[in-house]
């Protein structure tokens, strides 16, 4: 059976101003969270272990590592973490952490290594020290770039960076620069994401109060022109909305999420989906403690699926892949045809030109995917 | 119930009665004190305002489908009475109705409010309360708030009416001051209704209503004759023939009886399919030895306000004709035919008799039948005399013949009665000069209180003329207004262009001198009404072959969510749904999705 395990570490050394991912900066004590909080997913990655024995479920085909800043811990913590991991399997086919410049050295890089982390997802954001002030980050470009060579050095191969387009006062110039530089590392993965300004964030804050500057409308979309031309030129293949590869390359944890697979989430604030059924864990750090201390259950329903919920997701997820939505993979699931049930649809879409009919099913086009919650939305029954 | 019918059967203990009020001057409350006072219903059976037994009457606060009921009162003579309370609904839109419900009635109670006065409306029916020699009691209600004022209000009736207001009778009913005086009043002034029970059956129809189970059911009130239960009878003006299967009178539930006699209210259930079988105004007589005459009055039903009404998915075009048809089961006056349009596809459209009407149609079918509809803007009947001689009567702008061939135009014009506060009076005189009124006349009601009336055309009190009246006079105006005649006009057609195509349904009809300007203030009404799309969308206002105005709605440069992981899922379902949820309410007009608003947007531009 294929699924994933994601485990998640809310610590960070600083909130970045753009994060509305549950995290939390170490200061005012919640260093001393730290250990009870990694004794507890050591905790829960055993018990899931146990699940899996006796489930005969074999082990994970990925695991990912997220956060937070996953190498905010210390190296004695981190190794409790992998060594857990290593019991289930010390051979995981994908496994990824989350690292962020300023929080890694080689000696950190290599224990990774040794446990069998063979991905490393750097976040970058941008390369620009003073873009990167701007935006609550506590590196500087050139710390990046040498998280990078670590990595290398420390003998990772597959290494992923993400930046963000259209942050405050960022010029096309200033993107483009950032693009060149990227291109000129030995990265295999590249994430690149708009920054989205979301509630409860600073700049959420910042920009009810009409005080951040965003480039236009019509800047971002030239960046965003600017780099689905620029990647594939340099062999970084689309693979999904805002993911490029170079080929063999892509994140197969992170394309579970859109092609409806299971998977596991542990720690707090962290998703699972398991067997149709959404899951959700307390964000709060000392619930998600206390709860394992007393025994409780960690985890809350988010969803149960419904027939139709789960047709759309299935179908808006997959279809943010460049491989779109599979119509004899639909079929399996549901035991419809994808034309039976979205026909209509799907007519009025390549119509319109954003979608279009590949052999296997159906998939975005170019402007499909510039315009993808237009498409989405029409998947929803 | 043998006692019941026998109060009824003596002609010389009937009183029929309604009430005339305005809107919030009490009429309901009244009503249920009255109810309550008698006996009819215990409170605990009275949900409050009995007689508004709609949901959206009780919301609005106003009557839409009148109610009857029958009270008995023992009066001071010791011998029991017969009261038949026959409501009106109490809006503009349904002065006919009015009308015939007053024919019904010997009498009629004047509510006014103690501390507003007399009203627009109120006058129109007290006017024609006394057309149809009414007895009227006048009643001032409200007595016990700190800022009434009887003695002005009695002042200002026998001024406006001439009415003697001297034995008008001070009412509150909050507190139920003056209910049994009121009472008493009904059987001492008001007459015994005059009949005989030997004379041709003659019964007016004064309201009419559907069952589910008995069909569509009659109200009435029968002048002369007898109606028994089971009697052939006959419609005198559709000359539709039916039993009276089942007879009775409203208390206010229905309940049977064996007979009515001369004088008598209830109603007849007679298995008849649809309420359009059962006219406002018709007379029913037998079909043996029935009347040679109808009774004086009765008059079809002319709508005066027309729209289209549109499914916005177009599925659902057969269940909005269901819908149409359901509702035009209980209500005569609805009328509607299929109509196609070139933006909008397959809708209907409906004739009401104004715009409160509409609004209440267009509210009911979407709240008890579901539907997501596309209403475009109302248009009243233009005559158009054509090159060839021929008079066509358009409805719908978009059928406006082409201007070559047209000689002139002609548009229905009222009689707009405005009553105000005299310091508003060149507010009103200001709006209804624009508006291209004609100013008639203007009386005093009493030292503050001003009547101004003017002859002004129908399509621009439907346009805004009476939200115009209402925010520049404090809310102090009201309005009554009567259709008055036809009169030419430099009207043309204003055709609105979405992307450069022609939106039918957005055409106008606007008068020469306000084109321009109301050609520019649409457009860019539009513009804040049409959101972004994909692409750049250019709106343009157009007379003929003129571009009158123009804006333009930018392009949306892209629209993806970049990130969704795990944990984004679910939130990322709720953000599609609540952007398709949006877009259920738009029209996709060619690839341009427009929102329902759009199609009403000629009423919502500021000047």
């Amino acid at each position: 059976m294929r699924y994933g395990l994601y485990i998640h570490i809310p610590f960070c050394r600083q909130k970045c101003f753009y994060c509305d991912f549950p995290s939390v900066a170490m200061a005012g004590g919640r260093e001393k969270l730290m250990k009870p909080y990694v004794e507890t997913i050591c905790g829960e990655i055993e018990k899931w272990h146990k699940k899996i024995e006796e489930e005969k479920l074999g082990a994970p085909s990925t695991v990912y590592i997220g956060g937070g800043t996953p190498t905010a811990l210390s190296e004695e913590l981190l190794e409790k973490v992998l060594c857990r991991i290593g019991k289930i399997s010390i051979e995981i086919p994908e496994f990824t952490i989350e690292a962020n410049p300023g929080t890694v050295d080689l000696e950190k890089l290599r224990l990774l290594r040794k446990y069998g982390v063979n991905r490393l997802s750097i976040g970058v954001q941008t390369f620009d020290d003073e873009a990167l002030k701007r935006i609550g980050r506590i590196h500087s470009g050139k710390e990046a770039v040498e998280a990078v060579e670590l990595a290398i050095r420390a003998g990772f191969e597959n290494i992923s960076i993400d930046l963000i387009y259209g942050l405050p006062k960022q010029t096309m110039a200033d993107f483009q620069k950032n693009v060149e530089k990227a291109m000129g590392l030995p990265v295999k993965h590249i994430s690149i994401y708009g920054l989205q300004v979301e509630e409860g964030t600073v700049f959420g804050k910042l920009a009810e109060q009409g005080r951040l500057e965003l480039p236009s409308e019509e800047v971002s979309e030239a960046m965003y022109d600017y780099l689905n031309e620029m990647l594939p030129q340099n062999g970084f293949q689309r693979y999904e909305i805002s993911n490029y590869a170079k080929n063999g390359y892509e994140s197969k944890h992170n394309l579970s999420y859109w092609q409806d697979i299971p998977y596991i989430g542990l720690g707090a604030g962290a998703h699972a989906y398991w067997q149709g059924q959404r899951y959700y864990n307390p964000v709060d750090i000392r619930e998600y403690v206390s709860r394992a201390e007393k025994g409780d259950k960690l985890w809350e329903v988010e969803e149960l699926l419904t027939e139709k919920e789960h047709m759309e997701e299935f179908c808006f997820l997959a279809l943010r892949t460049v491989a779109g939505i599979n119509r004899k993979r639909f079929a399996e699931v549901f035991g419809k045809s994808l034309d039976n049930v979205y026909g209509k649809v799907i007519e009025a879409l390549i119509k319109k030109g954003l979608l279009e009919d590949n052999t296997d099913g159906v998939c975005l086009t170019k402007l499909g995917m510039k315009y993808g919650n237009q498409v989405f939305q029409e998947f929803l029954l | 119930m043998a006692e019941n019918t026998n109060v009824a059967d003596n002609t010389q203990r009937i009183r029929n009665f309604s009430i005339i009020a305005h809107i919030d001057h009490g009429k309901s409350t009244i009503a249920d004190r009255l109810i309550e006072y008698t006996g009819t219903l215990s409170k605990r059976e009275m949900s409050a305002q009995v007689l508004d037994n709609m949901d959206l009457e009780r919301e609005r606060g106003i009557t839409i489908k009148a109610q009857t009921v029958r009270l008995e009162y023992k009066g001071k003579d010791g011998n029991m009475y017969c009261l038949n309370l026959i409501d009106t609904p109490g809006h503009v839109d349904f002065t006919y109705e009015v009308s015939r419900s007053l024919a019904a009635c010997e009498g009629a109670l004047l509510i006014v409010d103690a501390a507003q006065g007399v009203e627009a409306q109120t006058l129109a029916n007290v006017y024609m309360a006394l057309e149809n020699d009414l007895e009227i009691i006048p009643v001032i209600n409200k007595i016990d708030l700190p800022s009434a004022d009887p003695e002005r209000v009695k002042n200002e009736i026998e001024e406006t009416i001439g009415l003697d207001a001297s034995d008008a009778i001070l009412a509150s009913a909050k507190t139920g001051q003056g209910i049994e005086e009121i009472l008493d009043a009904i059987v001492e002034r008001i007459p015994a209704p005059t009949g005989s029970k030997d004379k041709p059956l003659q019964a007016l129809i004064f309201d009419s209503y559907f069952d589910s189970y008995k069909g569509a059911i009659a109200h009435v009130r029968v002048l002369d004759g007898c109606i028994k239960k089971g009697t052939p009878l006959k419609m005198m003006a559709t000359g539709k023939m039916f039993e009276a299967v089942e007879i009775g009178c409203f208390r206010p539930a229905l309940m049977e009886l064996q007979e009515m006699g001369p004088g008598s209210v209830g109603y007849i259930a007679g298995s008849l399919k649809q309420v359009r079988d059962v006219r406002v105004g018709d007379t029913v007589t037998t079909q043996e030895n029935g009347a040679l005459e109808p009774l004086p009055g009765y008059r079809g039903v002319t709508p005066m306000v027309y729209c289209g009404l549109y499914p916005v998915d177009s599925a659902d075009y057969d269940n909005l004709k269901d819908a149409l048809e359901k509702l035009q089961l209980n209500d005569a006056a609805l009328v509607f035919e299929p109509e196609t349009s070139i933006a909008l596809g397959f809708g209907y459209r409906c004739g009401f008799l104004g715009l409160l009407h509409m609004d209440v149609i267009q509210e009911r079918l979407e709240r008890e039948y579901n539907l997501k509809l596309i209403t475009t803007a109302p248009s009243v009947i233009y005559h158009v005399h054509k090159t060839d001689g021929e008079m066509i009567p358009v409805d719908n702008p978009a059928e406006m013949p082409d201007p070559t061939v047209i000689q002139y135009i002609e548009e229905p014009f009222v009689k707009a009665s405005v009553i105000v506060p005299n310091d508003f009076v060149g507010a009103v005189m200001e709006i209804s000069q624009n508006k291209r009124g004609e100013f008639k006349s203007m009386d005093y009601l009493d030292v503050n209180r001003v009547m101004i009336v003017y002859h002004i055309p129908l399509s621009e009190i439907i346009y805004d003329y009476f939200d115009k009246l209402k925010s520049s006079t404090r809310g102090y105006a009201s309005l009554d207004y009567e259709l008055a005649d036809y009169q030419q006009a430099k009207l043309v057609k204003m055709d609105i262009l979405l992307n450069g195509e022609m939106v039918d349904a957005l055409s106008t009809i606007v008068h020469v001198d306000n084109a321009a300007s109301r050609g520019r203030m649409l457009a860019s009404k539009l513009k804040e009404i049409i959101p972004q799309q994909m692409f750049e969308i250019p709106i343009q206002a157009a007379i003929g072959n003129k571009i009158v105005a123009r804006e333009n709605v930018r392009a949306f440069r892209k629209d993806v969510l970049a990130k969704c992981y795990g944990g984004d899922i679910t939130r990322k379902r709720k953000l599609l749904e609540k952007q398709k949820e949006g877009k259920k309410r738009m029209k996709a007009v060619g690839r341009i999705e427009v929102p329902q608003e759009a199609f009403m947007a000629v009423l919502k531009v500021d000047e």
